[in-house]
């Protein structure tokens, strides 16, 4: 009985300011609502998700989303790997190197991007006098509607690839040592190394940091919105930021309604990944028994 | 033999690291800069530091306010998150509750909510109560923002104290509330510091609700610096110094616990 009064108030309060409000989401979806003229609002069924799959910026804006999820999450997740195996190693002073690493993770998505905006100043920014350094022409980086989207995804890889990495290196240091050391006798080396003994062994711990990173891109905002606002044009027009400027427009009930879509793709990834984890902890716990 | 190959490995993770933090090497150097060391044709590595631009910060966006702000709605949010989590975890983790890891998988899943389906509940129910730009509503909304993955973060630590000590202190005829304050959060307390400072850095970036939910009163820094380009011309000086000042606290801190951050963020992934 103390085991749940000791919970109840974690569940009343998640209940009261989490699932209240998306239920008060989701009845919003259904209404025809104004923000700046509250006094009319009325039931209109899904009118407002069909107004939606009518629209060509719904779509351009999950075309965006999907693209900026699977380059940045693949990008990450392929990069803080190299990174966890460069810094799995007996060096003085790695532990520094290790929290000198994370720092990215721990700077607010509005001061990195407007970091990365003087990065990217067209006239005395550091991006050009870099290419201009290399013998390369100037870019016009997010300013230009080509450009805009990758410019922001190295701002974003730069930020996460350190936390995908540190958590591969826990992952990459819980290996029992004496399959470490087994491999070492038996010379074994290089790639073959990295992904026959490493990745099966870190793969538990690979498809979460891939399910947080997966479900963090693709309800991302504060990037993009610091850096470009969705633009130039729609070119960087990610949903949540469409969400948004459909919110500044007033028309709260659209708000909503692109807003659950989200939360429905988010959690179809969810159930995937978790379902995948399970699978993978039956198959380990058989390997175990025999 | 691999003597050779191996420094050749350190060095490349030395420079790897160095490089890769250049961009906030590169803030901080703008915001000691002057104007005319900022706006140049090409980038300027020698220059006069000066403090100017903090100076200013404080001077022209009222800095000291909005830090204040955001310092007490955080820490506050913080405190009730981390007693509410504790209470919680310590039920989930070391009593018998069942069906414990379902729920706490149900809990978890809140920290998956996209923001901007929330952030619209919130808005309209706030207004209603005339908490919109108030403390309260912030520390509302930011508990309910990192209690998921409190409870978590928590639930993992407490799962790796071994389980006996309670039954011992049981015998002894502590209750729970006393074991859990006088034997379980002492052998936790790193735990405990972790989970604090992933909450409180959580909260001290957040920028959606903030940016919604805010207004003059209860600006929080992330939103003020983002105003700071609405309003003027760009202040790259004026933008880095509020960029460092909003970093200061975080690495500060990422240094007093190094080893229990990295552990932290594993935990979180793992368990």
């Amino acid at each position: 009985m103390t085991a749940l009064a000791f919970v109840l108030p974690t569940l009343l309060y998640l209940l009261a300011l989490s699932v209240y409000p998306l239920f008060y989401a989701g009845w919003q979806s259904l209404n025809l609502s104004n923000l700046f003229n509250p006094t009319v609002t009325h039931f209109i069924g899904l009118r407002n998700y069909t107004d939606l799959f009518e629209e060509d910026f719904f779509w351009i804006s999950v075309k965006t989303t999907l693209v900026w999820t699977i380059v940045v999450v693949s990008v990450e997740l392929v990069l803080g790997l190299a990174l966890a195996l460069l810094l799995d190693r007996k060096l003085r002073g790695v532990g520094l190197l290790r929290s000198l690493i994370i720092i990215p993770v721990f700077i607010s998505p509005i001061g990195m991007g407007l970091t990365w905006r003087f990065i990217y100043e067209p006239v005395g920014g550091l991006g050009n006098w870099l290419l201009g350094s290399v013998g390369l022409g100037e870019s016009r980086w997010i300013s230009s509607t080509e450009t805009a989207l990758p410019s922001i995804m190295i701002a974003d890889i730069w930020q996460w690839t350190p936390f995908v990495a540190l958590i591969l290196l826990a992952g990459i240091q819980s290996i029992s040592p004496e399959i470490l050391e087994a491999a070492r006798l038996d010379r074994v080396r290089g790639p073959i190394y990295v992904f026959r003994i490493v990745l099966p062994l870190i793969w538990p711990v690979l498809l979460v940091v891939a399910l947080i990173r997966l479900v963090d891109s693709i309800r991302t905002f504060d990037l993009v919105y610091i850096m470009t606002r969705g633009g130039p044009g729609s070119s960087t027009l990610v949903a949540s930021v469409y969400d948004f400027t459909i919110f500044q427009a007033g028309n709260l009930g659209k708000m909503a309604a692109l807003g659950f879509l989200l939360l429905l793709l988010i959690n179809a990834l969810v159930v995937v990944f978790l379902r995948a984890l399970s699978r993978q902890e039956r198959r380990t716990r058989r390997a175990a028994r025999v | 033999m691999r003597s050779p190959l191996r420094r050749t490995w350190n060095v490349l993770a030395v420079f790897v690291v160095a490089t890769w933090l250049f961009p906030v090497y590169w803030v901080v150097m703008t915001s000691l800069k002057a104007d005319r060391d900022i706006n140049t044709a090409t980038p300027k590595f020698v220059f006069d530091p000066t403090v100017n631009n903090y100076q200013e910060i404080f001077e022209r966006f009222q800095f000291g306010k909005v830090l204040i702000n955001s310092f007490v709605i955080v820490s506050v949010a913080t405190a009730i998150t981390i007693t509410l989590a504790l209470l919680a975890a310590y039920s989930l983790a070391r009593m018998r509750l069942r069906g414990a890891n379902a729920l706490a998988l149900v809990i978890l899943s809140f920290r998956f909510m996209p923001g901007v389906v929330v952030v619209l509940p919130y808005y309209l129910t706030f207004s209603e109560l005339r908490l919109t730009d108030s403390y309260t509503g912030m520390v509302l909304v930011y508990v309910a923002f990192g209690l998921p993955f409190a409870v978590w973060l928590l639930r993992g630590f407490l799962l790796d104290l071994p389980q006996d000590i309670d039954e011992a202190a049981r015998l002894d005829g502590l209750g729970r509330l006393a074991i859990l304050r006088r034997i379980v959060l002492p052998l936790a307390a790193p735990g405990v510091a972790v989970t604090a400072i992933f909450t409180f850095v959580f909260n001290w970036n957040e920028y959606l609700f903030a940016l919604i939910l805010t207004d003059a009163r209860a600006l929080t820094v992330p939103v003020q610096i983002s105003k700071m380009i609405d309003a003027y011309s760009v202040l790259w000086g004026n933008l880095s110094a509020a960029v460092v000042l909003q970093l200061i606290p975080m690495v500060i801190v990422v240094f007093l616990l190094q080893r229990h951050i990295v552990r932290g963020l594993a935990l979180g992934a793992v368990k």
